[in-house]
């Protein structure tokens, strides 16, 4: 197989993968975050917060992986 | 495509005229160079067939498109991109060091003057991804052309003789990054004035302008550099996260602005800004972060200090080094939504025709909305977590630990515990009975 192509394909599906990673990441912290508001919703602002940064640093490992897939894609 | 002309330009103008709220930017670093580069050939070999499927529109086709549309907003160029209305060069400085081994800087007005006044001339990309060694393209002829159709600000540039060691030429990334600190510090002067005034101190604030930002101030302040940052030392830190804020708040949404782009989605900026953070973060720290980072938890036995010690600095470089990616990536990402979703019209156009473009139309441009309205919000979101992120790190370092031993700390806590559990129990025997 044309090494590019394999690059190519390696690029795709990692991408895939990170997000799905980041999904079930993402949506495990919305769900209980989400409960925890629900059960306190004197709280909902601190929780939020909380959630946007732990969101972000999910992203964060998400999107390391997107830019390995970016490099694969481009430096083939 | 050739058939209906009227039709192009219009398909042309829609996509032009979103194509310039956002365009996709990669860094100076040389990596990303030969990223873009590298793009170029790759325009090449995506479809050798389809690209000659209209002559004369050189921009329709797959290889027009990738070189003239997204390589123009790929890549941090060294000229301002007002399309319609020209793209004019800006200043090239370059510290070079000549073949007699002395080194010299060469400073141009414009790409265009640096090749024809300067010893300077062309990399040759064709070549660059299979050789290894390109060739220059030094004849005047020959740039001529290159400069014609463009071609040269969508190139590298090389000396003839000696090489160039550092590049200091100022690119667009490095204006659009000039502008958001002049319109930050032009807005914060303005309302620093006011409050000299009184208006704000003594009396409420007063017009939209300070409203919002006053809003935004006392956000920092209370909900991020407050809770995240021990005891009274958030003052000191308080100035330097409302830049950080402020900065890339703007930045962000220049991003957004028709002819700008963000200078966040250039890893060169965002990473000296977590570089400021980190250096925030050793030049503060606490004796006991420096204690801890050096020989590992104060209670742990020895070899799990061996194990813990790299992990700790490791850690430390890491997590700015995420810092600075988060943010890039997240702006190179919104773009490079946008570019695909446009991308697709033209890439329609050439493989299925005329009909299927017009489609494809009404689907990227409803969808482009949406990205743009998701990159407004992503703007603050990113703002704000870059922020509440440099304010935790440097709340880490500059941290005290409690000296009174270790054992009283535990039964606070425990104490602490035990009072809450009553709390808890306190609020559910009511419902209970």
């Amino acid at each position: 197989m044309d090494p590019a192509a394999l690059a190519y394909l390696a690029a795709g599906l990692g991408a895939g993968i990170a997000a799905i990673g980041a999904g079930i990441g993402i949506g495990w912290l919305a769900s209980s975050s989400m409960d925890g508001a629900a059960r306190q919703p004197e709280a909902a602002g601190d929780i939020r917060g909380l959630m946007i940064v732990s969101a972000a640093l999910i992203e964060g490992v998400a999107l390391f992986a997107l830019i390995i897939c970016l490099l694969l894609v481009v430096l083939v | 495509m050739t058939g209906a002309p009227g039709a192009a330009t219009r398909d042309h103008f829609f996509c032009f005229t979103c194509l310039f709220v956002t365009r996709i930017m990669v860094t100076r670093i040389r990596s990303f160079a030969v990223v873009a580069l590298l793009l170029l050939g790759m325009g090449v070999a995506v479809t050798p067939s389809a690209t000659h499927a209209a002559d004369g529109e050189g921009e329709l086709t797959l290889e027009g498109i990738v070189n003239n549309t997204i390589i123009g907003h790929a890549t941090d160029g060294n000229y301002l991109n007002l399309k319609p209305f020209g793209s004019p060069e800006l200043p090239r400085i370059m510290l070079a060091r000549t073949a007699g081994g002395n080194l010299t800087i060469d400073a141009y007005g414009s790409t265009k003057s640096l090749l024809k006044n300067g010893p300077y001339g062309l990399m040759h990309h064709g070549d660059g991804a299979d050789g290894g060694h390109a060739d220059i393209i030094t004849d005047p002829a020959q740039i001529e052309e290159a400069i014609a159709s463009k071609e040269h600000l969508h190139s590298s540039v090389a000396r003839t003789s000696g090489h160039v060691v550092a590049d200091f030429s100022i690119t667009r990334h490095f204006v659009l990054s000039f502008l958001a600190f002049l319109i930050v510090t032009g807005v914060f002067v303005t309302l620093a004035q006011r409050y000299k005034k009184g208006i704000g101190r003594t009396t409420a604030p007063h017009g939209t302008l300070q409203n919002m930002m006053e809003v935004m101030v006392v956000f920092i302040r209370d909900e991020i550099a407050k809770p995240n940052i021990q005891g009274e030392k958030w003052r000191t830190f308080l100035p330097y996260l409302l830049t950080s804020f402020f900065f890339i708040l703007v930045a962000n949404i220049l991003g957004l602005v028709p002819f700008a782009g963000a200078p966040t989605s250039n890893i060169a900026i965002t990473g000296v800004m977590a570089f400021m953070t980190f250096i925030i973060g050793l030049l503060y720290g606490s004796k006991d972060h420096y204690l801890e980072l050096l020989t590992g938890p104060p209670d742990a036995p020895a070899f799990v200090r061996v194990i813990l010690v790299p992990i700790e600095i490791i850690g430390l470089v890491m997590r700015h080094l995420a810092l600075a990616i988060r943010l890039f990536a997240n702006m190179l990402g919104g773009s490079l939504i946008i570019f695909s979703l446009l991308g697709l019209i033209f890439i329609m156009n050439v493989v299925f025709g005329q009909a299927a473009a017009w489609g494809t139309t009404v689907i990227s441009i409803g969808f482009t909305v949406f990205i743009l309205l998701v990159k407004l919000l992503v703007a603050f979101i990113q703002a704000y977590v870059f922020t509440t992120l440099s304010a935790l790190f440097i709340g880490m370092s500059v941290e005290e630990h409690h000296h009174d031993g270790h054992e009283s700390d535990s039964s606070t806590g425990q104490g602490d515990f035990e009072s809450r559990l009553d709390a808890v129990e306190d609020a559910v025997e009511p419902t209970a009975a």
